[in-house]
């Protein structure tokens, strides 16, 4: 019995994803407390008044006691996590004992960052966000929340059966495609418009792996892989395994001036280039298939610019194995000034309900008379355009009268309500460019079908004979891996979180899922320990014993010492990857006090029997971590 | 055991008691639901928020989930949640107080209140809620006080530190109890000295109940103002009434007392009487050992029955209990046959009094309890033993006489009417008497197991104290509590004055390592925490140990286990009888992280094992 829900401050559903348990025993109550003879009313309805009592308690709870709800759990071991994101409150269930309160947290924050990816900034607006995730039509409403209802299950398929996504790491194959074949692929690839035009993967932008993993899950649930693992027979082992997902490296981040580049224009010369060349090889499209608009992390040299939108298309290779392309979109440079620009007013409204006032609140960086000049030359410059900024400019203006204006109020707390209302009109704006259904006037900024086919083929060609392999290496039939040179060794995970690469193998078969739902559980405690700041476990647990290790080394391999690692409060995001990037922010904490180094963070966990000595098996950890790394040497590769 | 100063920090934040049947409709305030809040000086404004808020959500959860709430978190504190008939419990902890040991404290409040007072609905029916606020904030305060952090952790019996006694003493202790159980009203007992445990007969659960109104009493009597006047027994008595579930007195009944004597006044007349031993004591409790070390006392226990050969326990001074019993007159009531069942009207007035006492409480047979009742204040008042209690000012036992008078007089009017509907038993019909849980106390619905009003008796002498838990009547039958009372006073007296002697116990010498061990079936803990104010050099150990002792709990494989944070190495490891935690001090922490068979970290278990040999933990 499980559910999650979206539901704004007054108790309207945003959105609901329930499994048919649950709906039956919402209907269930629901009938039960209406009068008869009236028939089952809408599920929308039902939900949201079995659930209004909690919605409203929450946002009491937050107004006057300044706390909010995080859990509750009944005696029947069913589980409810909140959690509230601006005036948006997600509710998460459990009902049937296979996720603890980790996991459903986890699934909020992953809800919460593929709305993200999907709407951008829009999400900073709650009014607006509001409309966009419950449409007036109900058609495109039923539309949008059965795609976000996919890409739920999509991530809890993903995440139950396939151990990257449960350590959430992405195995980057350090040089080329020959490396392939030592991490075999999870049969995604993702490359930008740059990589495209020269074909190759050199120098192409850095995706955060946050934002990959949230790609694979909307690949994913566009052409799902039919490579289930719940096959029977000992045969069809095919996707399961080893899996591994192939990125381009990182390389040298874009060089953008953005900021007082003029709207609309090309920002990068690069994309600028790709674009043009694009544009030109163009033919007609008989049926262009669409891209997806995405809202991707961008690191520039300025900075890391959030929510900068992309297209994304998905182009099947073979079956299971699917091409993603990524094109940044030529209007970025508007989401970047917008991005500015929320900052600054978002600053400027914290400082001022502070308390702080008059020039106090206008410190820090950017300022808002940073800001001034380039907001009117926004505006000026979306004027001639399509958009709709008459009310921005409405409103921009009276800012500017309270703050600005000579005997004007200046930056007092009653500044606030228009500090919040120049972020929905911004926020508005970027709906405007990035949200709307692109009308016919936007086809030729698309990659032209003969564009992707070609890049289809090419890639096709260029993975002929990996494909092969993997095929191979697919119907190899693995019960049980076996470690000759390790004994006992069950199982293990070895993690670079400093460049992502895991290495592990875990087998299929009666065994091998036993197995499977130890290492999960292992996963999920040893981060819940890692949470309190605990960055060695060592557990005896029945039959098995297993090991937890978290250390820091620098790029020439030695040892650092283990440092502190904060620990935080219950409700934080779960440690992970894909809903906050738990081991970014540990390595940027623990190189303070390493400054002119660069660290590296590696985490191991094993399984062993039992039975092995605890010397024996700390010796084996002892090995691996030392062995893993060189690949000349590796034991498994 | 090592003296554990409590910790500044409150972390009982709420405790409240919500009765959501005062407030059923739309115009009801909330506040006429809240039966007791804590904090009291709480503003009545928050009293509704809180009360109403998480009552409400709960209901609605529930609902949800076809299951009462069991916690309630929030982002600065967690809530132990209890919901039954209409009335929602709250306890609010901060956030280190394991989720676990939450739910284990608000159980043991309500169970505490229960024990005293019998069922909430009728305590609330029958009393004002000022009174009954006293009561919760009493054993509220109970539970919290002389709190560490640890105790928070593990529920835990405070005992005395054995290694730090003659185990001589121990067993002169276990010897008194037996003793008293000779009289066949007496079901169990334990003793006490200065708020810890000499020797229990009782479940620990049991016996931390017992404890609270010994603690109470003894609170008030070391106070300067209050003058106990001396009974002619010579010590200070009381006694009150409590309420046993059912298990926990089935828990009694199967354990030492000699069936043949005792079950005439015990329903379980067809049950055969199960000797599984004679006697939990501290030194016993592990359920290995063969009968204790007083064979030849014991067996001549089992087989004569009351007083008569008393005397020849050599524990006991002889002429104590020779010049005030007669050994050869026993009450003829304790002799009757265990198998007269139908014999009631043929047994003394005073038996079949006590019958239609425990037939009204279940069958409503108002008239014979009500005769009862009345005959029983003059008792009270002629009893110079209780006399004595009643004027020394003692308001718990007063208190608690009073309340048992006047729940039985509303108990009498209120079953009536219930009769009247069911139409329930005639006198004289004993439904109660053949049925699995035969006899049976309040209950507020079918669901709610029965408790049994039984009688807890204490007998003071200094810090000394003998409680027993007794048969209704023993308050009545003067005879067996002089018996009681006198065979044992001897051997109290000389109890005391040994264990006076012995020096509380130098707290566990801050060495280099510092642990805790839970012994799960006694609920002891011994720890050598250096309890200093704050404990800052013991926090990382006090917070590994409960977030293990967490893990543990809910997860039954879990045997052994080592967690690391930067500034602590904690050791935990756990069979079905004990839990254990080990840190060892200095020595460097300083390494990498990564695995490494030299790290001393991975050598706790072995120094642990080695180290805590002294201190009585074996490990092996």
């Amino acid at each position: 019995m499980k559910c999650l829900l979206i539901a704004s401050e007054s108790a309207e559903v945003l959105f609901h994803w329930t499994d048919p348990e649950f709906q039956q025993n919402i209907q269930e109550q629901y009938g039960a407390s209406q009068e008869e003879g009236q028939g089952l009313p809408a599920f929308e309805d039902s939900i949201s008044t079995q659930f209004a009592p909690i919605i409203i308690s929450c946002s009491t709870m937050v107004d006057r006691l300044g706390d909010s709800y995080t859990s509750f759990t009944t005696e029947n071991n069913h589980i409810y996590v909140l959690h509230q994101f601006d005036e948006c409150l997600y509710i998460a269930v459990n009902g049937d004992g296979e996720e603890g309160e980790d996991d459903l947290r986890r699934k909020i924050y992953v809800m919460k960052k593929m709305i993200e990816v999907m709407f951008g900034m829009v999400t900073l607006s709650s009014n607006l966000m509001r409309r966009e995730l419950r449409p007036q039509d109900t058609e495109q409403r039923a539309r949008l929340w059965t795609h976000l209802q996919g890409l739920l299950e999509t991530y809890s398929q993903l995440r139950e059966n396939d151990q990257s996504f449960l350590v959430e790491v992405l195995a980057h194959p350090s040089h080329s495609f020959c490396c392939l074949h030592l991490f075999s692929l999870y049969y995604i690839i993702l490359m930008t418009s740059k990589s495209m035009k020269r074909l190759n993967f050199r120098n192409a932008s850095t995706l955060s792996t946050s934002d990959l993993l949230a790609l694979i899950i909307m690949a994913q649930n566009m052409y799902p892989s039919n490579t289930d693992l719940d096959d029977p027979g000992p045969e069809s082992t095919s996707g399961s395994g080893p899996e591994s997902f192939y990125t381009p490296e990182p390389s040298p981040t874009d060089s953008t001036n953005s900021g007082s580049t003029p709207v609309f224009e090309f920002v990068d010369p690069d994309i600028q280039m790709a674009e043009d060349s694009l544009q030109t090889l163009e033919v007609p499209p008989p049926d262009p298939s669409t891209p997806r608009r995405v809202f991707l992390e961008v690191s520039l040299k300025e900075g890391l610019y959030p929510m900068m939108p992309h297209s994304m298309y998905c182009l099947p290779l073979w079956p299971g194995i699917t091409l993603v392309l990524l094109t940044k979109s030529p209007t970025s440079a508007v989401a970047m000034s917008v991005y500015k620009f929320l900052e600054a007013f978002a600053k400027l409204e914290k400082r001022l309900s502070e308390g702080h006032e008059g020039s106090a609140a206008t410190r820090g960086q950017p300022t808002i008379f940073d800001i001034r000049s380039k907001l009117d030359k926004f505006i000026k410059a979306l004027g001639p355009s399509e958009i709709q900024s008459a009310q921005l400019q409405h409103v921009w203006t009276e800012f500017k009268n309270r703050a600005f204006a000579r005997g004007g109020p200046g930056f007092t707390k009653e500044l606030i309500p228009w500090c919040k209302n120049m972020k929905t009109q911004l926020c508005g704006i970027y709906r405007q460019c990035f949200l709307i259904e692109p009308g016919p006037s936007d086809i030729p900024r698309r990659l032209s079908p003969s564009l992707q086919e070609r890049a289809q083929t090419m890639v096709q060609e260029k993975l002929m004979d990996w494909k092969d392999f993997l095929l191979v290496k697919s119907k190899r039939n693995i019960t049980m891996v076996s470690y000759p040179d390790f004994p006992g060794l069950i199982h293990f995970i070895c993690v670079d979180r400093s460049t992502e690469r895991s290495t592990s193998e875990l087998g299929k078969g009666p065994v091998a899922q036993f197995i499977k739902s130890k290492v999960w559980s292992l996963v999920s405690t040893t981060r819940r320990y890692l949470q309190k700041g605990y960055s060695t476990v060592t557990l005896r647990d029945g039959d098995f014993y297993f090991c937890y290790f978290l250390w820091f080394e620098n790029d020439t391999g030695y040892k650092l010492e283990a440092g502190e690692i904060p620990p935080l409060p219950d409700d934080s995001a779960p440690i992970g990857m894909l809903a906050w990037d738990y081991y970014r922010k540990l390595l940027r904490y623990y190189s303070k006090h390493h400054q002119g180094e660069v660290v590296k963070c590696y985490e191991l966990l094993t399984v062993h029997l039992g039975v092995i000595p605890s010397e024996i098996i700390l010796q084996h950890c002892r090995q691996l971590a030392s062995k893993l790394w060189e690949p000349s040497r590796n034991p498994l590769l | 055991m090592a003296e554990l100063v409590p910790s500044n920090s409150r972390r009982c934040t709420y405790f409240f008691l919500y009765d959501g049947s005062k407030v059923k409709g739309e115009g009801d305030p909330t506040r006429q639901g809240i039966c007791y809040f804590y904090p009291e000086e709480t503003s009545l404004d928050r009293q509704d928020l809180l009360c109403g808020q998480l009552a409400g959500v709960g209901r609605c959860v529930s609902e949800l989930s076809l299951s009462p709430v069991r916690i309630l978190r929030l982002r600065r504190n967690k809530f132990a949640i209890r919901m039954k008939d209409d009335f929602f419990w709250a306890l609010g902890c901060s956030l280190e107080v394991p989720t676990v040991s939450v739910c284990e404290l608000l159980d043991q409040l309500i169970n505490l209140f229960c024990f005293y007072n019998g069922s909430v609905r009728r305590s609330y029916q029958i009393n004002s809620r000022e009174l009954l606020a006293a009561r919760w904030a009493q054993y509220l305060s109970h539970l919290q006080s002389g709190c560490s952090e640890l105790h928070y952790i593990f529920s835990c019996l405070r005992t005395l530190d054995s290694t730090n006694v003659d185990p001589l003493l121990l067993l002169k202790a276990a010897l008194i109890l037996q003793a008293c159980q000779r009289c066949p009203l007496v079901l169990a007992g334990c003793i006490l000295f200065r708020g810890r445990v000499v020797s229990t007969q009782m479940s620990p659960q049991l016996t931390m109940k017992v404890m609270v109104h010994e603690i109470e009493t003894y609170n008030k009597a070391s106070r300067p103002a209050v003058e106990r006047t001396s009974s002619p027994f010579g010590g200070d008595v009381c006694a009150t009434t409590v309420f046993l579930t059912m298990s926990e007195l089935q828990f009694l009944q199967s354990a030492p007392i000699d069936k043949d004597v005792s079950s005439h006044s015990t329903p379980h007349k067809d049950t055969p009487p199960q000797r599984t031993r004679l006697s939990r004591t501290l030194s016993d409790m592990t359920f290995t050992e063969s009968e204790t070390s007083d064979p030849g006392c014991s067996q001549s226990y089992l087989k004569v029955s009351y007083s008569p050969h008393l005397s020849d326990c050599s524990v006991f001074s002889p002429s104590t209990s020779r010049s005030t019993v007669d050994p050869v007159s026993p009450p003829p009531q304790f002799l009757e046959s265990p198998l007269s069942n139908g014999d009631h009207s043929d047994e003394a007035d005073e038996e079949g009094l006590e019958v239609s006492y425990y037939h009204s409480f279940l069958s409503n047979e108002g008239g014979s309890s009500r005769v009862h009742l009345d005959g029983d204040s003059p008792v009270f008042e002629e009893n110079p033993l209780l006399n004595g209690a009643g004027e020394d000012g003692d308001a718990a036992c007063g208190a608690a006489f009073d309340f048992r008078g006047a729940e039985y007089g509303h108990e009498h009017e209120e079953k009536d009417l219930e009769e009247a509907s069911r139409g329930v038993s005639s006198p004289g019909h004993e439904p109660e008497m053949s049925g699995p849980s035969p006899r049976s106390g309040s209950f507020d619905n079918s669901e709610e197991s029965p408790l049994i009003p039984m009688m807890l008796y204490l007998h003071r002498v200094k810090g000394l104290v003998l409680a027993l838990l007794a048969e209704p009547h023993f308050l009545s039958d003067s005879a067996s509590m002089e018996e009681v009372y006198h065979s044992s006073l001897a051997s109290l007296n000389g109890l005391e004055a040994h264990l006076r002697t012995v020096s509380p116990g130098a707290p566990g010498a801050p060495g280099p390592y510092v642990f805790a061990h839970f012994d799960c079936i006694q609920s002891t803990l011994t720890a050598n925490l250096s309890g200093r104010p704050g404990g800052a050099p013991e926090r990382p150990f006090v917070r590994a140990t409960s977030l293990l002792h967490s893990h543990f709990c809910n997860t039954e494989t879990l045997q052994e286990a080592i967690i690391r944070s930067a500034g602590a190495a904690v050791y935990g490891t756990r069979s079905v009888a004990q839990e254990t935690y080990f840190q060892q001090y200095g020595g460097s922490l300083r390494n990498s992280g990564i695995p490494n068979y030299q790290d001393s970290a991975f050598s706790l278990p072995s120094k642990a094992r080695h180290r805590l040999m002294k201190h009585g933990v074996n490990l092996l």
